[in-house]
């Protein structure tokens, strides 16, 4: 029982990291209406940056070199949207869709062409697990819940109790309607790229201290975002939030039912299902409060 | 020399692959992202039959149905969603079977991959083989290119055509979406197969990281640099992408820096796809469009 109980522990902690990287996606899909495919070069992005600053020449202490790579981070999101998003978002949706597989494809070899594809890490010693009642925890897993749980009340905070949560909720409900109502769409365009490039690169970082850092981790964590979107009905950012934390326990707990080999495919399998059968999100009922 | 056969081979191989895409992509407007689990789906169906003894032919025939019928198979959920979101589920289908072929080793070998993939009988192992397998390969992508414009010339294709441009027109003038499309997606899925087959018994070893999202880019690339909805569009195109790729080959690089070219070549075919995109939607070769609709 315990062990299960270990596994729904790890769920949890890799579930709030998960929730961190679809919050940005479904705000991208709230607003402008496309599924951003290289949101998960912003999660690798912000974890390599971070690594820059972390090492030689720089060698700054960790929670120092996480701002400048965030602040990158969201540079690197902001002209994105610039430079290809903006000039082509009267198309359709599928142009978009092409060009930001374009760029994710163009940003992860980035990647590998300044930093090299083999595995790296930030090296820290080996930690003893803090041991509370019977079940490990390491400071690294502390760090990343106590992080992703700090980030995303600054974002329900910011939502619901500012005139620019507001402008932004309202943009996500209906773009033209928004627009009409005098929200400037230049802001909020702006901030919901700062927004998404940040949390990616948070959940980015953090994942990087927990495993590794290799050019493929975003894609592959974009998938499981993508899949904590369609959980909670894309553009709700609640619902993401949900579906982030179900993913990673899904994927934690089953891994005491079949092969390691097939965590990754607990969210494959359910982005397949959901798009199939519940286009609309499991939790479609919480649009009323996105 | 047998290089310049061996470059031409990959690029027919490629330009097959990309005609395939470009009649569901181009055509129909289904925009299938996964196109490589059905090259992948041929490739190990004649990797495994032939390896266990089937006859080269056969195995290629069996591959063909395989790929045809999983397409099929995963046309009729996937169709319920359209879009953008089609795209995702057919991408997922394509990560889900490079996850089976990684960890059923009792029948892919997982990581290792399958290796001694035999050619036909008739044709010598080695570099020897290697005009004749040209030849093979020439012949194939001939007879799918004929067989893809004639089948987009015929009325079949011109529906296709219009359920591109709006579904509603289409049913309105009493055409089976639904059915127009699944035969779209079977017949592409099982040319994909054909690229695959003839792929595996060349390069004679295929494993899991040979069907990733990469090649799935690389032929999207394909299609859409080459012109969307062309005939000649996506064999350009192919041939236009593995010459790049080849040629890179030859740039005069030290030593010490090879491990740059790989990457810098991700970063310009990523880059190329976001400035056509962006440039030059139509692609190298425009439609041909009426009323300049």
């Amino acid at each position: 029982m315990s062990y299960y109980l270990q596994l729904l522990l790890n769920g949890v902690i890799a579930g709030s990291v998960y929730a961190l990287f679809a919050v940005g996606l479904t705000l991208v899909y709230g607003v402008f209406r496309f599924i951003n495919f290289s949101h998960g070069e912003l999660i690798t992005w912000g974890a390599y940056l971070t690594l820059m600053f972390y090492t030689p020449p720089f060698s700054w202490p960790l929670y120092l070199s996480a701002i400048p790579a965030m602040i990158l981070t969201a540079v690197i999101g902001f002209s994105q949207d610039f430079f290809i998003y903006r000039p082509l978002r009267r198309g359709n949706p599928i142009t978009l869709l092409i060009a930001s597989i374009g760029l994710s494809y163009m940003l992860r070899n980035a990647v590998r062409f300044i930093w090299g594809s083999d595995l790296r890490t930030f090296d820290f010693p080996p930690a003893r697990g803090l041991e509370f009642g019977g079940y490990y925890v390491t400071g690294i897993q502390l760090l990343m819940l106590s992080a992703a749980v700090f980030f995303l009340a600054i974002l329900y905070l910011g939502l619901t109790r500012t005139l620019w949560g507001k402008s932004l909720r309202a943009t996500a409900d209906n773009l033209e309607l928004a627009a009409i109502m005098g929200i400037s769409m230049p802001r909020v365009s702006a901030s919901v790229w700062i927004l998404a490039s940040v949390f990616a690169a948070a959940g980015g970082i953090l994942l990087a201290l927990d495993t590794n850092l290799e050019p493929f981790m975003g894609a592959t964590n974009l998938i499981k975002a993508f899949a904590a979107v369609l959980l909670g009905g894309a553009g709700n950012v609640w619902g993401a939030l949900l579906g982030g934390l179900f993913i990673g326990i899904a994927e934690n707990l089953g891994v005491a039912f079949f092969s390691p080999g097939y965590k990754d495919l607990v969210a494959f399998a359910l982005i397949f299902l959901l798009l199939l059968f519940r286009p609309r999100g499991l939790f479609g009922l919480l649009t009323g409060v996105r | 020399m047998d290089y310049i056969l061996h470059v031409l081979i990959l690029a027919l191989i490629y330009s097959i692959f990309a005609v395939s895409l470009n009649l569901e992509l181009g055509y129909a407007g289904l925009y299938n992202f996964g196109h490589v689990a059905f090259f992948g789906i041929g490739a190990y169906i004649s990797a495994l039959l032939s390896r266990a003894g089937m006859p080269v032919e056969g195995a290629m025939l069996c591959a063909m149905a395989g790929a045809g019928i999983a397409g099929g198979l995963l046309a009729v959920p996937a169709l319920r969603v359209t879009e953008d979101y089609f795209g995702i589920a057919t991408l997922v289908f394509a990560e889900m079977f490079r996850l089976v072929c990684l960890n059923e080793r009792w029948l892919t070998k997982g990581p290792m991959g399958l290796p001694g993939i035999p050619r036909p009988a008739w044709i010598a192992r080695g570099v020897d083989g290697l005009p004749v397998y040209l030849i093979l390969t020439a012949m194939a992508a001939a007879g799918v290119f004929l067989f893809v414009r004639r089948l987009t010339g015929s009325p079949f294709g011109r529906a296709l055509k219009v359920i591109r441009e709006d579904e509603h027109i289409a049913q309105a003038f009493g055409k089976n979406v639904f059915l127009l499309k699944i035969k779209t997606i079977v017949t592409g899925s099982a040319l994909a197969g054909l690229a695959g087959t003839l792929w595996a018994h060349y390069i004679s070893y295929i494993s899991p990281a040979d069907f990733s999202l990469t090649e799935t880019i690389l032929v999207v690339l394909c299609v859409v640099l080459g012109g969307r909805g062309t005939n000649w569009g996506p064999v350009l195109g192919a041939f236009a992408v593995i010459f790049f790729g080849e040629a890179v080959r030859f740039l005069p690089i030290p030593h010490e820096l090879h491990r740059y070219v790989a990457p810098l070549q991700g970063v310009v075919y990523g880059g190329i796809l976001v400035l056509i995109v962006l440039k030059m939607p139509n692609g190298m070769i425009a439609e041909h469009r009426r009323n300049g609709a």
